[in-house]
């Protein structure tokens, strides 16, 4: 306890540097938890909007759908499948998503589309796909009704209540053909979506597969993403039907993991950096600091002290300025995320719209940062044993000295 | 016995590629209770016995025992040991640990001893009552005198009760009368507290007051002088 009251007056022997230290590692640190409770955000966002318009909390699907993606792979009886997920749920929303490609027509122009069928009241709770019609309504109870986006609208030349006319092969490859009247139009933001998304009710699109009670899948959105791991053994064991594929959301999107490994792989890197930058800043202060008082040293070893004890001395000095500067640097960091915590980062001035695609995945352009409590924790650990580890070799080196050498030092 | 026996002891040194002979075959006992000076010209080879002694440096031939142990078989350990237990020290430029009081600075041995709080603060109360400091405990070396320091170096070395006091030159840096003080204090240890010590010195004052002058000239003991 003395040595540690030792180590914390000799660090404050020149105030001026260690103040000067400790805001490196502040600032190093505070930065870190920052980028960290951002991206945290940012990658529950992309989770919550994929899960909720790529696939839901539980996925029932065709056997080979998760792979193929291939439009003719369908669930059969999809109501049936829907009406034993919506009882066994009863406060949880199903949905039932059937996708298909294909032309859409006006009288002036066509486009490719990439056009989904769905359960327009199921999809309100699900999504937010309502609230980005700008002009028009989202789907009602017309089977006929369709809602595309506004450069679409733009390309083929039309308004709301114009006629359009889809095109494309079902499932036994013929073409199909049905018509369709424009409802709503969208604009997300992104040319991808509202050049090529459009929507339909289910039925309608079921129909141009060939007619039939089909899906290509049934999804099942939770109020707590963690049921999710029990519920889809505890589905895929009640429809007992082995050509249905049931999955839970990690499953079921995959690649938006690796994405989101990639990116936080290549954060960490450059928090790795960053750190590594400060730990050399305080090695840097640590030889100094160390090699300024050989003399001292000296003294210490000729009234008895052991080298290993001057070494631990070292090294507690190391520990107490990581204290202490992993705690500036949280404190910091925590005022620092707090306001994209509570308010949110605001991209929408930089991105021009409301919304932004990242990783294929619409997103809104206002960012609410999430704590992240496991990394701040081990950043907080990560620039203490960086500290410590900063104070090894000036340790070792000193541990070396003979105390007459030692002694003779100026 | 005597507490320090040093046999045809001898210290060679590189200076670039001159071999330095610094100690050329020493012969010298000490005794309890002695107070002893080493004098000599500036190379004469007095800090290089003192540090010998001292277990602070190893010498190239010949042998110091201290407390009947020779320091040559001892591991560098067991040197730290008998430095901490058996050996005070107090330099020319007082050497306190500047971020300790006075007070810690007395107390620092006695904790690196694994000794009692209770008994470590009486022993160094009284210790700084001996060398006259009551009252400054709590000062930082900063805020003493040259001489109220090396008053807090001497309590330092003599606060484990050693068995030999090395000292090499402690009045140095002081003026005179802060010398001759520090010279009557340390006389009075030896005196009434029957505290050994041994000085490098070439100040007059403490040649005049000592019991024992030995002179070395070139490494060599020129003459042994007892009063």
């Amino acid at each position: 306890m003395k040595l540690f009251l030792l180590a914390l007056r000799n660090l404050f022997r020149n105030t001026r540097r260690t103040l000067l230290t400790l805001a490196a590692i502040g600032f190093g640190l505070s930065m870190m938890i920052f980028v960290v409770n951002l991206q945290n955000g940012s990658y529950q966002a992309m989770i919550d909007t994929a899960v909720s318009s790529m696939a839901g909390h539980v996925v029932v699907q065709a056997d080979g759908y998760q792979d193929e993606k291939e439009p003719t792979m369908l669930v059969q009886d999809a109501s049936v499948v829907v009406a034993t997920m919506a009882s066994e749920y009863p406060d949880a929303v199903v949905a039932p998503r059937i996708f298909t490609g294909g032309l859409l027509m006006s009288a002036h122009s066509s486009v490719g589309v990439a056009l989904t069928g769905l359960d327009a009241v199921a999809e309100l709770q699900v999504q937010d796909l309502h609230e980005k019609v700008v002009d028009g309504e989202w789907l009602a109870s017309d089977e006929r009704e369709i809602v595309i986006g506004v450069d679409m609208a733009k390309t083929l030349d039309i308004e709301l209540g114009d006629k359009l006319v889809y095109m494309g092969q079902n499932g036994s490859d013929e073409v199909q053909s049905r018509l369709f009247r424009v409802r709503g139009l969208f604009r997300t933001g992104s040319a991808q979506f509202d050049g090529r998304l459009a929507f339909a009710h289910l039925g309608a699109v079921q129909e141009i597969m060939g007619g039939g009670d089909v899906a290509n899948m049934v999804t099942l959105h939770l109020d707590d993403a963690d049921d999710a791991f029990e519920a889809a053994p505890r589905l895929e064991a009640l429809l007992a039907r082995p050509e249905l594929d049931v999955r839970h959301w990690k499953d079921a999107l995959p690649e938006l993991f690796a994405i989101i490994q990639v990116d936080r792989g290549s954060g960490d890197v450059m928090l790795a950096i960053i750190g590594l930058i400060v730990a050399f800043g305080v090695l840097n202060t640590m030889m100094m600091a160390v090699l300024e008082r050989t003399r001292e040293f000296g003294v210490m070893l000729s009234l008895g002290m052991k080298p290993r004890q001057i070494a631990w001395l070292v090294l507690l000095e190391g520990l107490v300025l990581g204290l202490l500067g992993a705690t500036v640097g949280l404190l910091l960091g925590l005022a620092l995320s707090w306001p994209i915590v509570t308010y949110g980062l605001d991209y929408s001035s930089m991105m021009g719209s409301e919304t932004m695609e990242s990783g294929g995945i619409l997103m809104d352009t206002l960012v609410f940062g999430a704590w992240d409590p496991v990394r701040m924790a081990l950043y907080f650990a990560g620039a203490v044993i960086f500290c410590i580890c900063a104070a090894i070799y000036p340790a070792w080196s000193i541990s070396k000295l003979r105390p007459v050498v030692a002694l003779r030092h100026h | 016995m005597p507490i320090v026996s040093v046999r045809n002891l001898t210290r060679e040194y590189l200076q670039g590629t001159h071999t330095v002979h610094a100690l050329r075959g020493v012969d010298l006992d000490i005794e309890p209770g002695e107070f002893t000076v080493l004098m000599g010209p500036s190379g004469s080879g007095k800090t290089t016995l003192l540090n010998m002694i001292g277990a602070l440096d190893e010498p190239t031939g010949g042998t110091v025992t201290i407390d009947g142990k020779e320091l040559g078989t001892m591991s560098s350990g067991a040197r730290s040991d008998l430095r901490l237990e058996r050996l005070g020290f107090v330099f020319q430029s007082y050497n306190l640990i500047p971020v300790l009081s006075a007070f810690e600075n007395a107390e620092f041995v006695l904790m690196l001893r694994g000794m009692g709080k209770a008994e470590r603060t009486q022993r160094v109360m009284e210790t700084l009552h001996a060398v006259g400091l009551e009252g400054m405990e709590n000062r930082r070396p900063n805020q003493l005198s040259g001489g109220q320091q090396q008053r807090v170096a001497v309590a330092r070395a003599i606060a484990g009760k050693p068995a030999l006091v090395l000292a090499d030159e402690p009045t140095a840096n002081l003026d005179s009368t802060t010398s001759g003080e520090l010279i009557e204090l340390m006389k009075a240890l030896n005196e009434d507290h029957g505290v050994t010590f041994l000085f490098a010195t070439h100040d007059p004052n403490v040649m005049a007051a000592a019991k024992r002058v030995v002179r070395l000239v070139d490494g060599r003991i020129d003459e042994d002088l007892h009063r």
